[in-house]
């Protein structure tokens, strides 16, 4: 642990701590747009947070210590996985922080922990949206590996903070097939934050909804937390992006200047993203169940080909 | 241009996307859409030729692409287009022997199966010295299988005739990659190209069958009456 490496923990994780829930109210924002609606402000998320956090927490008498502990190894996931995506200010990786594996199973362990949680309260629904989160997640799971390998073929790196320092300064994409791991990304982070071809995250009819039927007997601070955890997820998904697609902006020297700029850059960057995800949101119609192992098999068609083409060719 | 590592980036990125859209050919289900990707992939192998032709000084890698965007892109698009506006179907839901998810990881068995093969027979010091030109070669044979897959496991003739269109634009990729076939063969496949989908237009009656049902359907139309009321 040396200096700028915690400069950069406490930088990385406060920005986005203070950043992740403006952009979910700004998807919320287009999708509104989108239809015709005015929308929530874009502060609406904090109000949610705050007003959930002042709330009594209520569990249901059938639960056990797993309700109890999962919003917290949920938000902790979230915040150790924060501190493996850069957003503004890259430096040397530090003993594995960074790599690839660790982050996607990092997500993994929260996700474990949800499943479990909705199993817990004894709600049939909470069962339902485990078996379909576990079934998805069993599908999921080999074409995201596939994704992250490709895209540590093609950065020649296992290693999210490396992959920075190389592409940091650049205008464009380190290569050309970096645009293709881009498309199979977006499909991850369409799939990991369940929105709409996957999964509906405003919908509470039992017959479709996935993620919310899981944290539907979660209550005040506890929910608040495991909002505040998505939020994190989703704003490091499209960090991810950005940092393959979008890397110019990003420091490798400590300056205050820099810094600000970076921020500022950064905010452009993912409400370009956001708004990106909002319409295609709003341009899709929920997928069937059965019908999304195609969605996946594109996105692990697309990286088993990159990989082939930079392996071979 | 002459930036080594960009021509190398771009003719990769071109590689991945002709096989996507292959792959596209094989799992859509909207009709307009599988001949969008069909215009997209024939653009992609026109663009992989003019970067090769800027490579290699070579005035037919040109040509060839001139033709392949005034015949595939434009003529064959529009005729198969009016073919579309003709008959009342928008859709190709029917999947013969395989699903597409499961037809999509039997084209990446495909794929390495015509790599492994491959590499045995042209000889390994061909496919060290240019590997991009072996990997195109590859990715050729490839599409022509895929586009076989797209015959047998798709129900609509429409779909199986740009299913045959797309196999021959793997031959097509196969001779800019690895031997430059004479500009005049060019030609004449693509006049059996524009042949075939004229014959096509005129056989539309069928075409919104399925193939069992074809010839029930050609029996219950006399076809120039048809052409006529349609085309008022």
């Amino acid at each position: 642990m040396n200096g700028p490496f915690i400069i950069f923990a406490l930088l990385n994780v406060g920005f986005v701590l203070l950043i992740s829930p403006l952009f979910m109210s700004l998807i919320k924002k287009v999708k509104a747009r989108a239809q015709g609606r005015c929308g929530p402000g874009l502060f609406q998320t904090y109000y949610t947070i705050a007003k959930l956090l002042r709330k009594e927490t209520v569990y249901s008498s059938a639960s056990s210590w797993v309700m109890r502990v999962t919003p917290y190894v949920c938000l902790s996931m979230a915040v150790v996985a924060a501190l493996f995506v850069p957003l503004l200010y890259v430096p040397e990786p530090v003993a594995g922080i960074g790599n690839v594996i660790l982050f996607l199973y990092l997500l993994g362990i929260a996700r474990f922990f949800m499943a479990l949680s909705g199993l817990d309260a004894g709600s049939a629904f909470g069962g339902i949206g485990s078996s379909r989160e576990m079934s998805l997640a069993a599908v999921i799971e080999p074409t995201s590996i596939v994704v992250l390998a490709a895209l540590a073929v093609v950065a020649r790196s296992l290693n999210f903070l490396e992959i920075a320092r190389d592409s940091a300064g650049m205008l464009f994409p380190v290569s050309a097939t970096m645009i293709l791991i881009g498309v199979s990304l977006f499909i991850i982070l369409i799939v990991e934050t369940g929105r709409i071809p996957v999964d509906n995250p405003e919908t509470h009819l039992e017959l479709t909804m996935v993620h919310e039927a899981m944290v539907l007997e979660q209550s005040g601070r506890n929910l608040a937390m495991i909002e505040y955890a998505g939020a994190i997820k989703q704003t490091l998904l499209i960090a991810i992006l950005v940092l393959v697609l979008m890397p110019f902006g990003l420091v490798t020297e400590l300056s205050v200047a820099g810094v600000l700029f970076a921020m500022a850059l950064f905010v452009v960057k993912g409400s370009v993203i956001s708004v990106i995800i909002g319409l295609f949101e709003s341009s899709m119609a929920k997928m069937r169940l059965f019908s999304l192992p195609n969605l996946f098999i594109i996105a692990f068609f697309f990286s088993v080909l990159t990989i082939f083409i930079e392996v071979f060719a | 241009m002459t930036d080594v590592s960009f021509v190398d980036g771009l003719v990769r990125f071109i590689f991945v996307a002709v096989l996507i859209t292959a792959a596209f050919l094989l799992s859509t289900r909207s009709l307009p859409s599988l001949l969008r990707t069909y215009q997209l992939q024939s653009l992609l192998l026109a663009m992989l030729a003019v970067v090769f032709s800027f490579v290699e000084g070579s005035a037919v890698l040109l040509w060839i692409a001139i033709l392949t965007v005034v015949s595939k892109v434009l003529v064959i698009p529009y005729f198969i287009g009016e073919i579309q506006e003709r008959i009342s179907i928008r859709r190709d839901l029917e999947f013969h022997y395989l699903a597409p998810a499961s037809s999509i990881l039997v084209s990446i068995a495909l794929i390495i199966g015509v790599y492994l093969s491959l590499g045995n027979i042209l000889s390994s010091a061909y496919a060290k010295v240019e590997p991009i030109f072996f990997i195109g070669a590859v990715i050729g044979i490839s599409l022509m299988l895929m586009g076989m897959l797209v015959i047998f496991s798709r129900t609509k003739a429409i779909t199986k005739v740009l299913g045959f269109l797309s196999m021959e634009n793997g031959v097509l990729l196969f001779g800019i990659c690895v031997t430059e076939l004479p500009f005049i063969i060019e030609v004449m496949i693509m006049i059996d190209l524009i042949i075939l989908i004229l014959l096509t237009t005129i056989l539309t009656v069928g075409i919104d069958s399925t193939i069992e049902a074809y010839n029930e359907k050609v029996r219950q139309y006399s076809l120039w009456t048809v052409r006529e009321e349609d085309a008022p």
